[in-house]
């Protein structure tokens, strides 16, 4: 097992026996799934790259070249290959077997075939020891008390680099490295890549977000806080952030451009499908904490004349999502609210049967001026997954779920980061 | 219950609206304003008069500068001091600059205990009923993750001090005297007074708030094109800390320097400091410094700990957050429980006299401050880090002349200690 930190620092020393410097960083290409090490940067010359071909071999604090050391002093390092001292080592990476965020405290290195290939990092306490030169004191404490000081790695396929935080700082080979990145975090549960994310500092997040699809991106931007999401969408560009909300329910992007500055939100909006668009500016002119900023224009509205066959063929058609096929509501032609059919009495019903026959005709129903805490309170009085919401004229409107409302109501979830606190 | 009342609060939370539209500097420093600083600004007034004046005006620049620096390096990099340090300087350094910072942070958390435990003997409340309630709650709030509610609240509490304001223009200072001595250094050569400017500069620049500064300016995740806005909110924040600074420092001199004697400077007690209010509050003086000293040790008590704990959690890469699993973040766990069981049974060792305590604490946090500036500078320098933001050199000369102003002030107390110096005596 050969680790960077024990190469680093080491003598190198020519064919001839001469000193030629000592080792400040070794560059690897990057590749799938494993990247290739390529060469040794010499601390006596800035740029002087030894390739890896012209090693021989790694004894102890040593390394011996097979060349003379005039013959490798000409070589240049190449701009696409990555540092690893510089641009890996301390630096944060995602684990995405353990699905957190962790800091390589060192990084394995293999001899596959007569390659070198970078194949793990250290993310545990033996890594911070050995570079502390207490690896020995470490594990022998360890005896002491009967155990052994396990090495925590994380295979280099199943890991996903950050972006570094400044422009400056990002090497050719970075873009490449990055892509790889978000391939790999794409491949997580939306879910998953929200608790990364929010570990992770604003800039970071920033980058993993640049680099998700739209969908992936839609679909884990709804698991976050409202405040995280808004911080994401205030730093994508106005085109981006159009297209990852359109992907979005309407009463979720009407609450994040609410909390974004007017011209910014309108920006935005202006750049989005027209459907999508009538739908968020509706919500956004209701109140934030009644039914109407609660809502969801995402609903499913059949007409009273229909049959219950011709009712599953309209579902068919209109594909809803799964938030808002709880309940499919029933509406005569001016959109009034005349009753509500559950996807069981439409499915055991007989195919010809007006569904004007089979509706609950009492709904409940909420007014768009209810409070949250009214909305809340219908929700859990009748057991309802959701409550639709009607205007003056009981003209439906919208949708609240029970999540939507909750969200609401309940205090805050706890916040898990202190700085957040101001 | 707890919860009852936390969501209750929440309900309120418009009222705090204010507190929160105030970005993080204005907070932080303000929230700097704790036990240890109220007592050396106290201390500075009691035992030099307006001799220390001088100092406080130079280390306004130099908080403004280093604030300005921090915010800077969150707002470009988007990440903390502690991630920066390690990902600049490696292992070695991060371990050794956390090592300085859990001894500041352990003495200033020490510090907090004893301002609560001095607050409260003030309304002859003993020591050994509040501080064992007060850590234990301290505790299940950060726990719980209800602390950033309560947080908001100790800060308004923190308000009261704007009460020294008043008093020190009620007192009727010598304004001529007060202006003179700010613009001419008349130091006192001995080694209380090295000893007390240390604690000056350590209180008024603490450690602790230079990684807390810069991580909640990180977290909001401010595009580099609002970086102004930053700057203006921790330039203003040093600017109005070291105002109420000022005036304590005014207060405690005129009602204070003369009045009492060497003796009982040695062991300043609470009550002694809380006369600097009399002029504005008359006898109700030693209730509003109760109040106030005891919402401001309490407000760091619970910051400084946690604080701590995302920090070395965060350089070393450990699991972290109150909503983790104890078995899962047992060192971010163990450093903010190690924080508050060290500063609550330091403060429990009977005889320990409090006020020298928490001027001690501030001491060691200005020795320590010096290490913590220098990685500062380094990294704001640094291209790679903060490309075309790095410094200019009014900020490097300012940053540069803090630490150097702190090496001599070290440089003075130690000869002050060696016989036959010049400083001796």
């Amino acid at each position: 097992m050969l680790f960077l930190t024990e190469i680093l620092g080491a003598e190198v020393v020519d064919v001839r026996q001469r000193r030629s410097g000592r080792v400040r960083d070794v560059t690897v290409r990057i590749q799938e799934p494993y990247p290739l090490v390529t060469g040794l940067v010499v601390s006596r010359h800035r740029e002087l790259v030894i390739p890896w071909s012209s090693v021989r071999a790694l004894a102890g604090r040593e390394v011996a070249l097979r060349v003379p050391r005039e013959d490798v002093e000409k070589h240049q390092a190449s701009p696409d290959d990555v540092w690893l001292a510089r641009d890996v080592l301390d630096k944060q990476i995602v684990d995405l077997d353990g699905r957190r965020v962790v800091r390589v405290n060192d990084l394995q290195l293999t001899e596959v075939r007569g390659e070198m290939l970078l194949v793990a990092a250290d993310i545990g306490i033996r890594g911070i020891l050995r570079r502390l030169g207490l690896e020995g004191a470490g594990k022998a404490i360890a005896r002491l008390f009967g155990r052994n000081l396990p090495m925590v790695l994380v295979a280099w396929n199943v890991v996903a680099p950050l972006a570094p935080p400044s422009p400056q700082q990002a090497a050719a080979g970075d873009e490449l490295r990055l892509r790889i990145s978000g391939k790999r975090i794409a491949k997580l549960h939306p879910a998953d890549i929200a608790d990364i994310v929010e570990e992770l500092g604003a800039k970071d997040r920033h980058a993993v977000f640049e680099s998700l699809a739209e969908d992936i991106a839609a679909d884990t931007l709804e698991e976050m806080e409202l405040e995280d999401q808004v911080s994401v969408i205030e730093h994508m560009g106005a085109e981006r952030a159009s297209e990852i909300l359109e992907e979005m329910p309407p009463d979720e992007v009407a609450d994040i451009l609410a909390e974004m500055p007017e011209d910014r939100a309108q920006e935005i909006l202006g750049l989005m499908e027209s459907e999508e668009r009538d739908d968020v500016e509706e919500l956004l002119a209701y109140r934030e904490g009644t039914a109407g900023g609660l809502m969801t224009t995402e609903f499913v509205a059949v007409s009273e004349d229909l049959s219950a066959q011709q009712c599953i063929d309209e579902l068919r058609r209109m594909e809803p999502n799964a938030e808002s096929i709880y309940y499919v509501f029933v509406v005569d032609g001016q959109e009034h609210l005349r009753g509500v059919l559950s996807l069981r009495d439409l499915i055991v019903a007989p195919p010809d049967k007006p569904i004007r026959d089979i509706m609950i005709r009492n709904v409940i129903a909420v007014r768009l001026d209810a409070s949250a805490e009214e909305v809340a309170a219908v929700l859990s009085k009748y057991n309802l997954l959701a409550v639709p919401v009607v205007d003056e004229e009981d003209q439906l409107r919208g949708l609240v779920t029970v999540d939507d409302a909750l969200d609401e109501v309940l205090p805050d979830s706890v916040k898990r980061k202190l700085p957040r606190v101001f | 219950m707890l919860d009852r009342l936390i969501s209750r609060l929440r309900r309120f939370r418009r009222i705090f609206i204010l507190l929160a539209v105030i970005g993080p500097g204005l907070i932080t420093t303000n929230a700097g304003n704790d036990a240890g600083a109220i007592a050396t600004y106290s201390q500075a007034g009691a035992e030099f008069g307006f001799r220390m004046i001088w100092l406080l005006v130079v280390i306004t620049l130099s908080l403004a500068v280093v604030n300005e620096m921090g915010a800077r390096m969150g707002v470009v990099t988007g990440k903390g001091l502690a991630d920066l340090i390690r990902e600049r300087f490696g292992v070695r350094s991060t371990t050794f600059a956390m090592l300085l910072l859990l001894v500041a942070n352990s003495v200033t958390t020490m510090a907090e205990f004893a301002g609560m435990a001095a607050a409260l003997e003030l309304f002859q409340v003993p020591r050994f009923v509040t501080v064992p309630l007060v850590a234990i709650a301290i505790w299940l709030l950060i726990v719980r993750g209800s602390y950033p509610l309560v947080e908001r609240v100790l800060l308004a509490i923190g308000l009261v001090y704007l009460a020294y304001i008043a008093s020190g223009i009620a007192a009727h200072p010598d304004w001529g005297q007060v202006g003179q001595s700010a613009l001419l250094p008349r130091p006192d050569p001995s080694r209380a007074y090295f000893l007390l400017a240390i604690g000056l500069v350590g209180t008024t620049i603490a450690p602790w708030m230079q990684f807390y500064l810069q991580s909640s300016v990180a977290e909001k995740g401010i595009p580099n094109d609002q970086l102004r806005y930053s700057q203006v909110d921790v330039v203003s924040g040093a600017i109005f800390a070291d105002l109420v600074a000022f005036f304590i420092i005014v207060a405690a001199a005129v009602t204070l320097y003369g009045h009492v004697t060497p003796g009982q400077l040695a062991n300043m007690q609470a009550a002694d400091y809380a006369r600097a209010l009399t002029p504005v509050a008359g006898a109700g003086a030693f209730v509003l410094f109760g109040i106030g000293l005891f919402g401001a040790s309490l407000l760091s008590g619970g910051v400084v700990p946690l604080s701590t704990a995302y920090t070395v959690t965060e350089a070393f890469g450990w699991e972290r957050g109150v909503g983790q699993r104890l078995a899962d973040a047992p060192a971010f766990f163990g450093i903010f429980t190690g924080l508050i069981v060290i500063g609550a049974v330091t403060v429990l060792i009977p005889g320990v006299p409090l006020v020298p305590m928490i001027l001690l604490s501030q001491e060691i946090n200005g020795l320590i401050l010096a290490a913590i500036l220098v990685y500062m500078l380094v990294l704001v320098n640094d291209r790679r880090v903060m490309g075309r933001y790095v410094n200019g050199l009014v900020a490097n000369v300012i940053g540069g002349a803090t630490v150097v102003l702190l090496i001599c002030l070290t440089g003075f107390l130690l000869l002050s200690v060696v016989p036959g110096s010049p400083l001796a005596g």
